[in-house]
């Protein structure tokens, strides 16, 4: 029953799952694909794999998963026993889905900016800053919110699979020429979050929070 | 090199600079460091490491010391540079100093003078207790079009006086709010706004108050 | 964007792409000093490559060379020749470039990490350096006159994890050599192995004085890893170096020893930015203001 990870070290959205795969101590199998300069992703052999050309792809138990987001729900669905990570109580349940979405979503301009910066994608770099910092304010302006009511974490007491989700292109944001100096919330966000038992950085990302 | 004025700049909330933590500001085109050791008050430095340049702000604490992200130069409180882990041996020269500017902690505000013989008064908002953080928010528009727009918004009934060049009192239905106004360039500004009084005491009217700072940020920003 | 009139950095060969970014028959735009070329693969391995004008016409050709897994131009007359690498000419070695990574800084400041072996510990922490043995111990650093380099010998730095054969710690033995202003190697003993040298090399292309591409062609001794693997590490280690490049003020290098303070363990950039001066660049250097 082994778990089988299609991954790039440079890939944010593979680290969400490298992060929930270390918070849940669980072993995995780890299929490096040649993102760049191969374009192995790109292949025929990978689109047999996924379609949409994309990694992270995560295997396990003869279930085939794409997209990040379903990945983590998947991944605290079947192994957290706690329930932390994913919590089912209805009060929170939508609230983690609405922020996963957001992660995968909005967030994902500052993902744009960083291939832009970083390997050169072709695609327009203004709009792509200007949308990460429109969704950097709208997370911020929440986590303000939070910590007024004494919270931390994006949803509830515990963190959850959508501070996993939402961690990595804000933590990156650099690499694509985006400060966080207007953010003052979701630096200390950042913080809390890099200074989890299990937490584990990646280039771009400091060791020393 | 951007200018330094003789001036009292609030660059954060209190409450946002965590112990042991270093953070960016940029002050009218000054790129700054705030940090805070693992307890004590902040510290406002340039926002550049003398060794090779590296921001500071990219830095972290370990033992009331700054140290760099690149080569983890450690400076102490002063800016004195005590450690250089390339060479463990050696006492750093004492003429390897980080650029320390003045800095003092009021109205649960950090504020900094830039200038290099920094003799103006901070802004005088009464005694310094009692005060609540509520939130900063950046806009983006220059000074002279935020404070345009603080005396415009509608504070609920509340009055804006500006107390100096940097700060703003409201007073509105029992609390005051004071708002610190630090130019951060030419396209932006940041408001550090706390309160004070019955109606800020619950965090439920606090979260009222960063709610309507969002709709005052909104409504200068919708002005062209 | 103006095209820079610094001879000393017109008159270099650079790197401006590698053979497979385009296919046969293919050909793309970049931008080298300022000047915009356009680079065309007329075969398997053949190139050439064009100097634009401010119409985006072609306008004169450039001479071109194919080598280390790079495609060199120049818009000067070349100083000196490519160098010679004849490590990229040893049978056993997995030969590989890494692509291309954007960097916005001075092109001497990637050079001059590169030849910094004082952050690994705390920028590539459990790989290139530990936090406990941050020691950097005196090296040597000569100008070679007869090719005109820079190099540092005898240096050795303390890596859990050298490369990606290691299985283990080690102390490893550096020559570092500074090729012209925008290329850089390095000579690292390969894990267990004493007598070999894995080389490593680092092209930097500026597209203008702050913004720049780095190619980091590899000859390395690894019968195991998978290629894939060799490149990913190697990517790894760059992408930790880069969000310190881009946050060093100011980008441009100065080159006067007052505006930033060096130590022993900086003796090679010491050597480097006393070239630089010496060949009185103003490309992608820092003036000092008069205030
Ligand atoms: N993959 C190389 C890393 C080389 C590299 O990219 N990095 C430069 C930039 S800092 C360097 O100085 N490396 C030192 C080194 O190779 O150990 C290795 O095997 O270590
Ligand atoms: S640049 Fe700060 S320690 Fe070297
Ligand atoms: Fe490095």
């Amino acid at each position: 029953m082994a778990i089988k990870l299609y991954d790039y070290s440079l890939s944010g959205s593979c680290y969400k799952v490298r992060l929930l795969l270390g918070f849940l101590d669980l072993e995995y199998e780890r299929h490096p694909i040649g993102f760049y300069p191969e374009r192995e992703h790109r292949t025929e052999t990978f689109r047999a794999i996924n379609p949409l050309g994309q990694i992270p792809v995560l295997e396990d138990d003869g279930i085939r998963l794409r997209d990040a987001q379903a990945i983590l729900c998947h991944l605290a669905n079947k192994y957290d026993m706690s329930g932390l990570w994913l919590p089912r109580a209805p009060e929170l349940y939508g609230l983690v889905m609405m922020w996963l979405m957001f992660a995968g979503g909005e967030l994902m301009a500052a993902s744009a900016a960083r291939l832009h910066d970083l390997l050169g994608y072709d695609l327009d770099i203004e709009t792509a800053r200007r949308n990460a910092h429109a969704a950097f304010r709208i997370l911020d302006d929440h986590l303000t919110r939070r910590e007024i009511e004494g919270g931390t974490w994006i949803v509830g007491d515990h963190p959850t699979i959508a501070d996993v989700a939402c961690f990595p292109y804000t933590a990156l944001s650099n690499d694509g020429g985006i400060g966080l100096e207007d953010y003052p919330a979701l630096r200390n966000w950042l913080r809390s979050f890099m200074h989890l038992p299990k937490f584990d950085a990646m280039s771009g990302i400091s060791e020393f929070a | 090199m951007a200018e330094r004025p003789d001036r009292w700049i609030g660059v954060a909330l209190d409450r946002q600079i965590k112990p042991g933590s270093s953070n960016p500001a940029i002050v009218g085109g000054n790129a700054i460091a705030v940090w805070r050791a693992e307890k004590g008050p902040a510290n406002v430095w340039e926002d550049r490491c003398p060794h090779r340049g590296m921001r500071l702000s990219f830095g972290f604490v370990r033992d009331g010391m700054l140290r760099c992200i690149y080569h983890g130069w450690g400076y102490e409180l002063g800016g004195h540079c005590a450690s250089i882990p390339a060479h463990p041996d050696l006492a750093p020269p004492k003429t390897i100093c980080a650029n320390v500017y003045r800095s003092e902690e009021r109205y649960g505000i950090i504020w900094t003078n830039l200038s290099e013989s920094p003799n103006a008064p901070l802004p005088d908002a009464g005694p310094d207790q009692g005060w609540q953080s509520i939130r900063s928010v950046y806009v983006a528009r220059q000074v002279a079009a935020v404070k345009g727009g603080l005396a415009s918004f509608d504070w609920g009934g509340g009055r804006v006086e500006e107390i100096g060049e940097g700060a703003a009192l409201v007073n509105a239905g029992g609390l005051s709010l004071l708002i610190a106004i630090q130019p951060v360039d030419e396209s932006k500004t940041g408001l550090h706004v706390v309160a004070k009084g019955e109606g800020a005491k619950d965090a439920k009217a606090r979260l009222a108050w960063a709610s309507r700072l969002e709709r005052l940020r909104g409504s200068i920003e919708a002005q062209s | 964007m103006a095209v820079t009139t610094d001879r000393a950095a017109l008159n270099e060969w650079i790197a401006c792409g590698w053979p497979e970014k385009v296919v046969p028959g293919g050909k793309y735009r970049t931008v080298l000093l300022g000047q915009e070329i356009e680079v065309r693969r007329t075969g398997v391995s053949s190139f050439e490559v064009f100097e634009c004008d401010g119409h985006g016409e072609l306008s004169r050709s450039l001479p071109v060379q194919a080598k280390y897994c790079c495609i060199f131009t120049t818009l000067g007359e070349p100083i000196r020749p490519l160098p010679k690498i004849p490590e990229f000419d040893e049978a056993d070695r997995r030969i590989t470039g890494c692509g291309s990574v954007g960097v916005h800084t001075s092109p001497f400041r990637i050079i001059e990490n590169f030849l910094d072996m004082a952050h690994f510990s705390f920028v590539h922490t459990d790989i290139l350096g530990a936090p406990e043995r941050t020691e950097v111990l005196a090296y040597k650093t000569e100008h070679r006159k007869d090719v005109d380099e820079i190099w540092a010998i005898d240096c050795q730095f303390y890596q859990p994890a050298a490369s990606k054969a290691s299985k283990g710690g080690q102390m490893t033995h550096y020559a570092y050599r500074v090729m012209s202003p925008f290329s850089v190697m390095l000579y690292k003993n390969v894990f267990d192995d004493p007598t070999r040298n894995d080389a490593i090399c680092l092209f930097v292309q500026p597209i203008d004085e702050t913004e720049c591409l780095a190619y980091m062609p590899l000859a390395i001794v690894d019968r195991e890893s998978a290629l894939t693997s060799i490149i990913d590490f190697q990517q790894t280690i760059f992408a930790q170096d880069r969000v310190i490049l881009e946050n060093q003020r100011p980008a441009l290098l100065p080159l006067d020893p007052t505006i930033e303070l060096p130590t022993r363990a900086d003796a090679s950039s010491i050597a480097f930015r006393r070239w630089l001066k010496a060949k009185n660049f103003q490309f992608g250097v820092y003036e000092k203001k008069a205030a």
